[in-house]
């Protein structure tokens, strides 16, 4: 199935949820959502057959006073979506960003929403055990992939 | 003058090669005991780098293949700082290692070199051997609590769940031999065992038996299991650094040893066959024994390249059921050869 | 005073300093032998690949994403490099795209090799722990020789590779490979018949096909429990789609099969670069954009030595801006990369999901209910790798 069929599948799945299924020159699926609407978004898109979350990415977007947070989903056992890679798109405020967490609708997206949580700040509600994983338990700073923390590479400039 | 240094040093010879002093200092006891350990793990570390592509000890002594290695571990160990952590039980723990080894070596008194050379004559020197082998692991469970850390614990645990039962199958074999040739007696035993009636080809079950009891009894592979070291660091003796952590170390090897002695006594046909007149008492014999409980061992010691180790429930289902009917197989086998010979048939 | 007798779990920490546990540590709660609760606590050699990489130009950034997994690297560096070419628009030429599939099979099956000791010395088997390591140095002598290094090749660059195929590299393949294949009977002989082996393996960790999906592993543990599910069939890269090979699969999901799984991978790659060999194009090896920046001597010496020079270009290489995912088969399981580019020469974002954080979510599940001793047998069926998975 193409890549244009997945976009047409999506759309219909997701009607009534104020989404935009994008599809860039180079196949790439995004379906944009808005906060509220990403649980059930998420449960819809795990009946059409994506089951379970590749990755989930923060990336920080200071001069839209936003963090984006993108789930790339894929499936398994449906053939038609083996293929692709969608990637369900959302953004949160910078200065308070709380999402409501996936790891019910996907037990796969656990570790990966605590290391958002952990290296980008974004605080998943509902996750069962949201804490440090990657950095020390007793860090104290702002999350490190955000811009405002700036590397300073040895020898150089610091 | 002369005669007096002459007479001085025939009493200190007479003295030294007394049975009594010879057989627990010399052979089979602390000085042989501790060449055999040298030597054997020695072999133990060639033989297993010969299977796995690579070379072993090498350095110490270049010329001789690293056989001394072991002494410069030795050495090391002496050197090395023994850490008393500050948490443990102190007296257990620091008598614990020298107690395993005292009685890891004590049954050598029961185990004769020669018809004429023991330490002492008695009717159950084979009684006496398997019982006294069975006081030392009781310090194992002491060490591992004694050491106040968990996995400390859970190794001394688990060699008390395996000291049940690995002691079973070496008793009901020694039994079953016992009834075999009709004594109690070490001495009795071998001199029965005459040309092709090794205790091994007239009751293999047993014969089996008890070597794998032995191997599970001082943690050859498949068995190591109270030492596991990718589970449990290093079990019992987790906490042990220094010369106490050789000592510990030593046990193992020393209680094969004298297990492998036992088993060339009564399986092997001890130090048969010797032909009169170059019986050459109580050396040559000595030797014999000797080079029947290095097979053994070394037998023992090169399972190390094959073998995985067993989880301890897995080693528990083998020692209850195999095991444990294996054993009770060959007392029955020993009775019914017992009664053959009686009616008539040998 | 009246003593009051509590029973409590026994909460044993196999943390960093400890012979079986690797980089991290494993907080398993006792019930005597049996583990009631488990919790694995990673980061121990976090790197924070993601927040240099934002700092670095795009070819500065090859050697940085190659460390993490280290037994694996050339996977890791083709993954990165396939997703820099989506940015930039550019195919590597076919000679390129076959060498690429080369040492990248050539690296999996050491890192197959590796995972496999490793497993082997955590259920006690030394001997199985030094065959495969000793086995690998004869691929590392092929990658040598192909690539100039031992480890950490970095041989895939933006447009292309690094080298060509050396001269009589094909015969050495071949015998490096009737060697491993002599050593696989080998390890099947002393290891995967041994009963104490099946004893241990044998229906240890079982991870049901339900569950594997929904826990989202990757790599030989998602196979080894009934998914078929293989990058390099599920959306090919470079020429996988031409090559002929079999996904190993197996139906019991338990530590056992998943070694199998791992052996039956090793003999696929064989199978796979021998393909590659015997396909093997001629042709540049490096895109002609990018050689179109040469001089002539440099040009030149690259035809003599078939080694590249590095074009000026590379050192400030701005892809326009977009972003783009891709996933490529690595030893362990899926690579998925995600790179988010602003037309500047750094990244604005790279995003490296490697399968050993994936593998990470089995842990909790597959481990309670199983014995203290499994504990080793299970973590080195999953191949686990803490560096990989902390980045």
């Amino acid at each position: 199935m193409s890549s244009s069929g997945v976009a047409e599948d999506l759309k219909r799945g997701l009607e009534g949820l104020l989404v935009q299924v994008r599809e860039d020159a180079r196949g790439g699926i995004t379906v944009e959502v808005l906060p509220d609407r990403l649980v059930e978004a998420a449960e819809r898109l795990r009946n059409l057959g994506f089951d379970h979350v590749k990755s989930v990415t923060g990336i920080d977007l200071p001069s839209e006073k936003r963090v984006a947070v993108v789930y790339h989903l894929s499936s398994y056992t449906n053939p038609a979506y083996v293929k692709v890679i969608v990637a369900l798109r959302t953004a949160v405020e910078r200065s308070n960003p709380q999402l409501p967490s996936l790891s019910k609708v996907w037990l796969s997206s656990h570790y990966l929403e605590r290391e958002t949580f952990d290296l980008v700040g974004v605080v998943f509600q509902g996750h069962p055990d949201l804490g440090r994983i990657l950095l020390p338990d007793d860090y104290e700073g702002p999350p490190p992939l955000r811009k405002d923390v700036v590397l300073k590479t040895e020898g150089i400039d610091a | 003058m002369m005669d007096s240094i002459e007479g001085f040093v025939n009493v200190i010879l007479g003295l030294l090669f007394t049975p009594q002093i010879f057989v627990p200092l010399v052979y089979p006891g602390l000085l042989t005991a501790a060449v055999m350990a040298i030597v054997i793990i020695w072999l133990e570390r060639k033989v297993a780098a010969k299977v796995q592509l690579r070379y072993g000890p090498l350095y110490v002594t270049k010329r001789m293949g690293g056989v001394t290695q072991l002494v410069a571990d030795l050495i090391k160990f002496f050197f090395a700082e023994v850490i008393v952590p500050r948490d443990v039980d102190k007296l257990p723990f620091k008598l614990g290692p020298a107690l395993l080894l005292t009685f890891s070596l004590l049954p050598v008194v029961a185990l004769p070199v020669s018809g004429q050379f023991e330490a002492f004559r008695s009717d159950a020197t084979l009684f006496l051997a398997v019982a006294l082998l069975s006081v030392g692991p009781i310090y194992v469970i002491i060490v591992g609590w004694a050491s106040n850390n968990k996995f400390a614990l859970i190794g001394g645990l688990r060699e008390g769940y395996l000291l049940v039962c690995y002691e079973l199958p070496v008793f009901i074999s020694a039994l079953a031999m016992a009834v075999l040739y009709g004594s109690l007696d070490l001495v009795e035993l071998v001199r029965m065992q005459g040309p092709g009636l090794w205790g091994a080809l007239l009751n293999p079950f047993a014969a089996v038996s008890f070597l794998v009891a032995t191997f599970m009894s001082t943690s050859r592979f498949p068995f190591e299991i109270a030492e596991a070291e990718s589970e449990i660091v290093m079990g019992p003796y987790t906490e042990y650094s220094g010369i106490c952590y050789g000592l510990c170390m030593a046990y193992s090897y020393i209680k094969l040893y004298v297990k492998s002695i036992l088993f060339a006594l009564v399986f092997l046909g001890g130090w048969l066959p010797t032909v009169w007149p170059f019986t050459l008492d109580p050396t040559l014999p000595g030797l014999i024994v000797a080079f029947k409980a290095a097979a053994v061992m070394l037998v023992g010691v090169f399972l190390r390249a094959v073998y995985p180790r067993y989880r301890i429930d897995q080693a528990l289902q083998i020692g209850w059921r195999p095991l444990f009917a294996l054993s009770t197989a060959s007392l029955v086998w020993s009775l019914f050869m017992v009664g053959v010979k009686v009616g008539g048939w040998v | 005073m009246t003593l009051e007798v509590v029973e409590k779990h026994l909460e044993l920490l196999i943390g960093p300093q400890h012979p079986g546990s690797g980089h991290m540590r494993l907080v398993a709660k006792l019930d005597g032998d049996i583990i009631v609760g488990f919790d694995p606590d990673v980061g121990f050699v976090h790197r924070a690949v993601e927040k240099i990489a934002e700092t670095k130009g795009y070819v500065q950034i090859i050697p940085l994403v190659e460390r993490p997994p280290l037994v694996d690297c050339v996977n890791v560096n083709l993954g990165y490099v396939l997703a820099l070419e989506k940015l930039l628009g550019v195919e590597p030429p076919p000679q390129a795209s076959y060498l690429r599939v080369l040492a990248a099979e050539l690296n999996r099956v050491a890192s197959h090799l590796y995972g496999i000791a490793i497993h082997a010395i955590m259920i006690g088997s030394s001997t199985m722990f030094m065959w495969p390591l000793a086995d690998r140095e004869v691929l590392l002598e092929l990658l040598q020789d192909l690539s100039g290094a031992r480890v950490t090749y970095s041989y895939v660059i933006p447009g292309g590779v690094r080298r060509g195929l050396p001269e009589g590299f094909k015969e050495k393949a071949l015998k490096a490979f009737r060697y491993l294949r002599r050593r696989l009977r080998d390890y099947d002989d002393l290891f995967l018949s041994n009963p104490v082996t099946v004893n241990r393996l044998r229906g240890v960790g079982v991870i049901e096909m339900r569950d594997a999906v929904n826990l989202g592993i990757v790599g030989p543990n998602l196979r080894a429990s009934g998914v078929p599910y293989d990058v390099r069939r599920a959306e090919p890269y470079c020429v996988y789609s031409d090559l002929d090979f079999e996904v190993m699969t197996r139906r019991e999901g338990d530590a056992y099969s998943r070694l199998l799984v791992r052996i039956g991978e090793i003999e696929q790659s064989m199978k796979i670069v021998e393909q590659c060999l015997d396909k093997n194009p001629s042709g540049p090896i490096l895109h002609e954009s990018f050689l179109r920046g040469l001089s002539p001597k440099a040009r030149a010496y690259m035809e003599q030595t078939g080694r590249v020079r590095f074009p000026a270009l590379f050192s400030a290489l701005k892809p326009p801006q977009g972003e783009v995912s891709v996933r490529v088969e690595a030893g362990r399981g899926e690579l998925f990369f995600y790179v988010v580019s602003d037309g500047s020469p750094t990244p604005y974002r790279l995003r490296m999901v490697t399968p050993s954080f994936r593998n990470l979510a089995a842990f909790r599940h597959v481990m309670v209910g199983n014995r203290l001793a499994d504990i080793p047998a299970i973590y080195g069926s999953l191949d686990y790798f803490p560096p990989e998975a902390d980045r």
